[in-house]
C-alpha cells in the first residue's frame, strides 16, 4: 500500500481540477498556504480525502479480526493432546473373535505324551545349557576387557583415558539378518515395484 | 454431644445418618486422568556413558520380531542396564507387484506388512557397547534388520499422528 497522505491527494485533486476546467479565472499556482481555497475546491476535496481512510480502517479491522481467529484456532488445536499411531499388530481383526468355532482334538495315547513330556524336558535342558554357555561367555568376554584395560593403564594412562571414551563413530548401527540360503547365481529377477499402502492416521 | 448442640433438630434423632453406606465401601484411589502423550527428556549422556540409545528390530515376521525384542529386553534387564521403554512402531504395508512375462500389466504377487519393535535404552557404559552389541548380533534371526541408533525428537514424533489442519494455519500465520 503506497503511503498517501491527504495532503498529497489534496493536492493532487486540485491539479486535475485545475488542469480539466477553462472556466476558472487565472489562478495563482500553488505556493505554500493552499488552506485559503475556494468553496469549490473544498467539496472536491473532501470525498477524496475521505475514501482511503475508510479503506485503510477497515481492512486493518478485517485483517486483525482474521488473525486474532486464526490464533483462537491454533489454540484450540494445540490445546489437545497429540495422539500415538494405533498399531494394527496389537488390534485382532473382528472376523477372528465373531465366530464360535471350537478346534476338537484328538485324545493322544499315554506313550504319546509321555514321549512329549520327555521331549519337553529335553528341551528344556538344551535351553538351559545354551543360557548358562551365553552367560558364562559374557562374563569372560568382560573380565578379558577388564583385564586388557588394566594392562594398558599400566602401559599409558593416555591411551587408558583414550581408549574409556565412548566411541561417536559406533551409532548409527545396522546389521541384516542372517539369510537361510547364500544369493541364487546369475538370477534374473522379474520387474515390479512397491506400493506402500499404509493407513495414514490424522488427528 | 456435637449432634445436639447444632440446631438443625433431626441430626440428633436416632435415625440420622440413615441411609449412608459409602463408608462401608473400599476406599477408591484418585481418579485415573488420562495421561498426556509427552515426550520424555532425551539424555545426551557423558563421555563414559551413552545417552538414550534406541535398538530398532524390522522384520516381516511377527513373532519373530516380537520374540527377538523379547529376548533383548530381557538381555538388558540381567546385565543391569536401565531399558526407558520397550514399544512398537506402527506397521506398514506394501503391496508388491510385478511384471507378467507376457504382457504389460502388473500382477499383484503379495501383501507384505513390516513390523518394528524398539527397545530403548540409557546409560550404555563405553567399554560395555561393543560386547552387548556382539551378543545381540549372535542371536540375530534370520530376517530381522537391526538398527542402534541415538534417540532423536523425530524418532518420537514420527510414533505420532499427523495434523494437518494445525500444520496448515501455523503455515497461514507465518
Amino acid at each position: 500500500a503506497e503511503s498517501v497522505t491527504p495532503e498529497s491527494l489534496f493536492l493532487h485533486a486540485l491539479c486535475t481540477f485545475f488542469s480539466c476546467s477553462s472556466w476558472l479565472p487565472q489562478r495563482v499556482p500553488l505556493q505554500g498556504s493552499h488552506w485559503q481555497s475556494s468553496l469549490l475546491d473544498l467539496r472536491t476535496s473532501l470525498p477524496v480525502r475521505a475514501q482511503p481512510k475508510k479503506k485503510k480502517k477497515v481492512d486493518v479491522k478485517k485483517e486483525q479480526a482474521q488473525k486474532e481467529r486464526m490464533k483462537k484456532r491454533i489454540k484450540k488445536l494445540e490445546k489437545a493432546a497429540p495422539e500415538l499411531i494405533p498399531i494394527e499388530d496389537f488390534i485382532t481383526p473382528l472376523k477372528y473373535s465373531e465366530s464360535n468355532r471350537v478346534r476338537s482334538l484328538p485324545a493322544l495315547s499315554p506313550e504319546e505324551s509321555e514321549r512329549r513330556v520327555l521331549l519337553m524336558k529335553k528341551w528344556c535342558l538344551f535351553k538351559q545349557k545354551q543360557d548358562e554357555a551365553e552367560k558364562k561367555a559374557i562374563k569372560a568376554v568382560v573380565e578379558s576387557q577388564q583385564e586388557a584395560l588394566k594392562e594398558l593403564r599400566l602401559e599409558s594412562e593416555e591411551l587408558y583415558q583414550a581408549a574409556i571414551r565412548r566411541d561417536e563413530g559406533l551409532f548409527p548401527f545396522q546389521r541384516d539378518g542372517p539369510s537361510y540360503t547364500p544369493p541364487l547365481p546369475g538370477y534374473d529377477p522379474p520387474e515390479g515395484k512397491c506400493i506402500d499402502i499404509t493407513k495414514v492416521y490424522t488427528q | 454431644d456435637a449432634l445436639l448442640g447444632c440446631h438443625r433438630s433431626y441430626r440428633s434423632q436416632p435415625t440420622h445418618g440413615i441411609g449412608k453406606f459409602k463408608y462401608l465401601l473400599p476406599k477408591e484411589g484418585p481418579k485415573k486422568r488420562k495421561e498426556k502423550v509427552q515426550m520424555k527428556e532425551i539424555s545426551a549422556g557423558t563421555e563414559y556413558q551413552y545417552g538414550d540409545v534406541n535398538i530398532q528390530m524390522t522384520s516381516y515376521d511377527l513373532c519373530l520380531v516380537e520374540h527377538f525384542a523379547q529376548y533383548v529386553h530381557r538381555l538388558c534387564n540381567r546385565l543391569s542396564i536401565r531399558v526407558n521403554e520397550s514399544y512398537a512402531m506402527p506397521t506398514k504395508t506394501n503391496e508388491v507387484l510385478f511384471l507378467e512375462e507376457r504382457g504389460s500389466k502388473m500382477q499383484l504377487d503379495a501383501v507384505l506388512t513390516t513390523h518394528q519393535r524398539v527397545v530403548q535404552i540409557r546409560g550404555l557404559s563405553s567399554t560395555f557397547a561393543p560386547i552387548l552389541l556382539e551378543i545381540i548380533q549372535s542371536s540375530q534371526p534370520e530376517g530381522v534388520h537391526l538398527l542402534v541408533k541415538q534417540h532423536t525428537e523425530a524418532d518420537f514424533k514420527s510414533r505420532l499422528k499427523s495434523r494437518p489442519e494445525l500444520e496448515e494455519l501455523l503455515s497461514q500465520m507465518s
